[in-house]
């Protein structure tokens, strides 16, 4: 009988790896359970005084101020479903940074470059089980946010597939190239809750882009997740979008090319400095 | 010559221990300057989420502005959600430096070799919260300047009443940042308690709307919190000429709340102290 070892790189050797990881990042989050209660009503918290100060903004629960820049009276609706979209973004955007600093503090890192896998496969396999978790845990939210402030998709799901999957492989591109930073900084924390806090804030995850002063409106329209995230609400909830859909998705689609090759770029580049430098290893 | 030495405990001893926590601290925190960068920074970006929001739902015309001024009898917005957020942030710093300062020291690995010496054992906590005090005043100095300088906040109040009310929250505030501590150092990883904190401040204390929009029981909770009484007598001692009397209520009740929070900080101490000597959970981590 012909034994297959991971030391024989194919195709199903890296598939067993990729599973390898998502098994042991699943178990690992799910060891502290409490960490996906907080994960479910930690963002209810965050948009809970947006829900009561918009009640001081509408009236009989319509806040008409903001439909005259959204389209939709429903301002719960619209923040809710950018709550959740922001959740999915993170989970790419940062999260594969975040599992190769945590492989780095609890000393695994250097072993696991070590073996014969593809490192982005890697990269790939932490952010497997972060989007997992999010799904899971994004439902929940929607349950409760639902329950608690009402939300309403009068869209259609499926046609709203067609935004996030462009949008969704061109943050794999910026999250490769953002594990190369971290790789290469060892420490970024505070740089990453300030810049998630303000991409939050700039893609419009709380509040129509077009609301923003004219001197800051040209940041929201140079991220690629505005157009994203305007168009799944477009889909989902109706709203009006700040170009043509078809120029959004457009936008979208060519993101979604240069941003994977500027990620897999930089990533291979930053990788190979870090190991003539030697400092993959360290924390 | 008779030598005072730590190993003869006294008050004399206990100080110059407090002193030596409070050198430490200092030390270390001015030798991690990023923080600089933090403080100039999220005291900006962190209430303009809240206020872009804001501005979204008052419309194009303004309509919406019109609707809140009716529900609410405020005329301005800005500087009402930029004070409740800065009391908020000061809160949630206090929570996760005061409150997890025994439990860093517990991850260092010298927290064990600490508590064996003949030092009152509370001056750790107070020691630690000096320099964070410290940064805490700078943090809401830098908050009004920028938000005078850039969301045009005109603070019409009086500088000195409210000076008095932060000073007069302080006990209030780092009260429970000690209860925080004992339960963190007891409970390791208290993330989630933390979050729920912050969020029940965030939610019940009104920071960016007023009280009268939140549900009868919401508003009856929020008369225990003393984050409450803070966030409202700020923001009359800061915006408005109301003077001693628009405040002189949430005094007595920040005051009065900050004797229970300090003695409950305190009495949690004990308690965790001794739960750990028996557990010999100190040197855990």
């Amino acid at each position: 009988m012909e034994i297959q070892t991971l030391s024989q790189p194919t195709l199903s050797s890296h598939l067993r790896a990729l599973s390898a990881l998502i098994r042991k990042d699943w178990k690992q989050y799910w060891r502290y359970p409490l960490n996906a209660v907080s994960s479910v009503f930690q963002p209810l918290i965050w948009i809970a005084p947006i829900y009561f100060m918009g009640l001081a903004f509408s009236v009989n629960g319509k806040a008409i101020g903001f439909s005259q820049y959204s389209g939709t009276t429903d301002f719960m609706s619209f923040i809710l479903l950018g709550t959740v979209l922001e959740n999915f973004i993170n989970a790419v955007f940062w999260g594969m940074g975040y599992a190769l600093k945590n492989d780095m503090d609890s000393g695994v890192m250097e072993s696991n470059w070590l073996t014969p896998i593809p490192r982005l496969l890697i990269l790939v396999g932490h952010s497997v089980t972060n989007l997992l978790v999010t799904m899971i845990t994004s439902a929940g939210m929607l349950l409760f946010g639902g329950l608690l402030f009402g939300f309403h998709a009068s869209g259609d799901v499926f046609r709203a597939f067609i935004p996030i999957i462009p949008m969704m492989l061109g943050l794999y591109g910026f999250g490769f190239a953002f594990a190369a930073v971290v790789m290469l900084l060892r420490e970024a924390n505070a740089l990453v809750d300030m810049s998630s806090f303000l991409v939050q804030i700039f893609s419009g995850s709380n509040f129509p882009v077009n609301a923003l002063p004219k001197f800051l409106l040209p940041i929201a329209l140079a991220l690629p997740l505005t157009y994203g995230l305007d168009a799944i609400r477009h889909y989902l909830i109706k709203t009006q979008t700040i170009v043509s859909i078809q120029l959004e998705l457009l936008l979208l689609v060519i993101f979604m090319f240069v941003m994977l090759w500027i990620g897999i770029t930089t990533f291979r580049s930053l990788e190979k400095r870090v190991r003539t430098l030697g400092t993959l290893g360290q924390h | 010559m008779n030598v005072n030495s730590l190993a003869v405990p006294g008050f004399s001893s206990d100080v110059r221990a407090f002193w030596a926590v409070v050198r430490r601290e200092w030390t270390v925190f001015v030798r991690y300057p990023s923080w600089i960068v933090s403080l100039l920074i999220w005291p900006i970006i962190f209430p303009m989420g809240y206020l872009l929001t804001a501005r979204a739902l008052s419309g194009v015309d303004g309509s919406g502005l019109t609707t809140f001024q009716n529900t609410t009898g405020l005329t301005d917005y800005v500087g009402y959600i930029a004070v409740g957020t800065m009391i908020w942030m000061w809160q949630n710093i206090v929570l996760w430096s005061v409150g997890y300062s025994l439990r860093n020291e517990q991850m260092r690995g010298t927290l064990e070799s600490n508590w064996l010496s003949p030092t009152w054992r509370f001056s750790y906590l107070l020691g630690s919260s000096v320099p964070q005090m410290v940064s805490m005043i700078t943090l809401l100095v830098v908050s009004g300047l920028e938000y005078a300088l850039f969301f045009g906040v005109k603070f019409n109040g009086s500088i000195l009443l409210t000076i008095l009310v932060i000073l007069a929250s302080i006990p209030a505030v780092y009260g429970l940042g000690f209860a925080f501590a004992s339960i963190v150092i007891t409970m390791k990883e208290a993330n989630a308690f933390v979050f729920l904190v912050r969020g029940i401040v965030m939610i019940f204390c009104g920071i960016t709307y007023p009280m009268a929009m939140l549900p009868a029981w919401m508003q009856a909770t929020a008369q225990w919190l003393p984050q409450t009484y803070i966030i409202h007598a700020v923001r009359t001692a800061s915006l408005s000429t109301e003077g001693f009397a628009g405040i002189s209520h949430d005094l007595s009740m920040i005051l009065f709340f900050g004797v229970i929070w300090l003695a409950i900080g305190y009495v949690l101490f004990v308690v965790m102290e001794r739960r750990a000597r028996k557990t010999g959970a100190i040197g855990q981590y």
